[in-house]
């Protein structure tokens, strides 16, 4: 369970965030999603013990980073796409972190096998590839066997099929009962994977819901030269139809590319784009 | 803080340039003993001083502090954790690096005794620094400049008094020690700070 209650943060004369304050449950996947700038990686330091807020409170079941008796055993993280020193083999790396989070040589060598690294592993991790690293910083985000886990824009470099290993990874941890916060600045990219959405702009919360009530349906802009002619045109392919505020356009909904014309289009239609 | 020491140490020993450094430090310090006990000594100061500064800078460097930190979130037994490491992998190997001075015994004790000491300012400097290359060159400057030039090597600044005190002045300890403990009060404020991404 993760909480932040009015989390404000400034630096100097500048607000990153002012009275953050949102949830994210367990059991759940919740994206914490914004553009560059909008708070969302001090968000997650400060929820960390990385920065210290200005005023308000960041929770992690319940106490601050810093008051957790074994935090590598509750709280994993992944951020900055993965650090390492680039002298050590992935293997050495998680054996110099594996004290820290109370984890065996047998924890090592079973993360290391959990995120297709076993291969690499005695391989310089000056030599990874960006989706090795990511793999190397997942698998020491889950040395200590953490309930919860905290990641920033876990899928920036990834490829397709390592979107999807994440994904399947996150999901099957939320299943199992885990708490999973994740930030990303595109929703495309999270909305298979989130349960809730947090979504922050300007240092400043503006919606926290579950995703269902995010996502309508998605509709289409259209205007042309004759409204009415378009409405009976769409209307005709059996389109859901309504008027947009400025009482010329129409906003179609219902229709894909694919979907077959089912009448024939007036001749007085113009396309346009 | 045991947790971090453990991992500082198996850090020291897997890396190839880390142990490669330690055992050139060995090797370079067996021949300077052969010839001068002297010579060895400071070089065992310059090496401790050096190693502990490159391993605490590198944190920094590759990021890596921000595992150590989450690892152990309050600051000052990360401090500590990492002070210790330096100090045992210092006294190691500035005692095997004085096997060759065999004749003056009380300043290869002193010497072995006085560079964990040394290490520990290295950590210091490093962690306020937190550049390993600025660390390095600004403590090169202040040897040549402030201790060298101005001091003549007889002022109370911190690698005179670790000169004078293993080569037998052991008075001279207590200025070594004041000043790594002032270099440490500074480190220990300036490690509390917000650690940023790139």
């Amino acid at each position: 369970m993760i909480e932040t209650r009015r989390l404000s943060k400034s630096y100097g004369a500048v607000e990153a965030l002012r009275e953050v304050t949102f949830t994210a449950a367990p059991g759940r996947v919740t994206g914490f999603l914004g553009l560059n700038g909008s708070g969302k990686t001090t968000t997650l330091r400060t929820l960390l013990g990385l920065s210290r807020p200005t005023s308000g409170e960041a929770l992690i079941n319940g106490r601050r980073y810093r008051e957790l008796r074994r935090p590598l055993r509750e709280v994993g993280a992944v951020l900055e796409q993965g650090v390492a020193h680039p002298g050590l083999t992935g293997r050495g790396h998680l054996r110099t972190q594996a004290p820290l989070a109370g984890a065996s040589d047998a924890r090592v060598k079973q993360v290391l096998e959990y995120v297709g690294l076993a291969g690499a592993a005695r391989t310089r991790t000056g030599e990874y590839s960006l989706g090795m690293r990511q793999r190397l910083a997942v698998a020491t985000a889950l040395l200590g066997e953490p309930p919860v886990l905290i990641l920033d824009e876990p899928a920036n470099g990834l490829d397709p099929a390592g979107v999807a290993w994440l994904r399947g990874l996150l999901r099957s941890h939320a299943a199992a009962g885990g708490t999973v916060l994740l930030s990303s600045h595109l929703l495309g990219e999270v909305e298979l994977l989130v349960d809730d959405v947090v979504i922050i702009a300007g240092g400043e919360v503006r919606l926290a819901a579950p995703l269902a009530e995010l996502a309508g349906e998605p509709r289409l802009r259209v205007r042309g030269g004759d409204p009415r002619v378009l409405w009976e045109a769409f209307g005709h392919a059996g389109a859901g139809l309504e008027v947009a505020e400025d009482g010329a356009t129409l906003l179609v909904a219902g229709m894909t590319p694919s979907r077959p014309a089912t009448s024939r289009w007036p001749s007085r239609c113009r396309s346009t784009s | 803080m045991i947790a971090v020491l453990r991992s500082e140490l198996s850090r020291t020993l897997m890396i190839r340039a880390s142990w490669v450094s330690i055992a050139a430090t060995i090797a370079l310090g067996l021949t300077f003993g052969v010839f001068s006990a002297d010579f060895w000594t400071l070089f065992a100061g310059i090496g401790a001083f050096g190693l502990a500064v490159l391993t605490t800078g590198q944190h920094y460097q590759h990021r890596t502090a921000m595992l150590l930190m989450l690892g152990e979130p309050r600051r000052w037994r990360l401090l500590i954790g990492q002070g210790v490491a330096a100090a045992v992998v210092a006294t190691v190997t500035t005692a095997l690096s004085g096997l060759t001075v065999s004749d003056e015994a009380a300043q290869w004790r002193l010497t072995v005794a006085m560079t964990p000491i040394i290490a520990v300012l290295g950590v210091a400097v490093a962690t306020v620094v937190r550049r390993p290359t600025w660390a390095l060159a600004g403590t090169a400057g202040w040897l040549l400049i402030a201790e060298g030039l101005l001091g003549k090597l007889r002022a109370p600044l911190p690698f005179t008094a670790y000169l004078n005190a293993a080569t037998g002045d052991s008075r001279q300890l207590l200025i070594l020690g004041a000043w790594t403990a002032v270099a440490l009060a500074g480190a220990a404020t300036m490690i509390r700070r917000d650690l940023v991404s790139h």
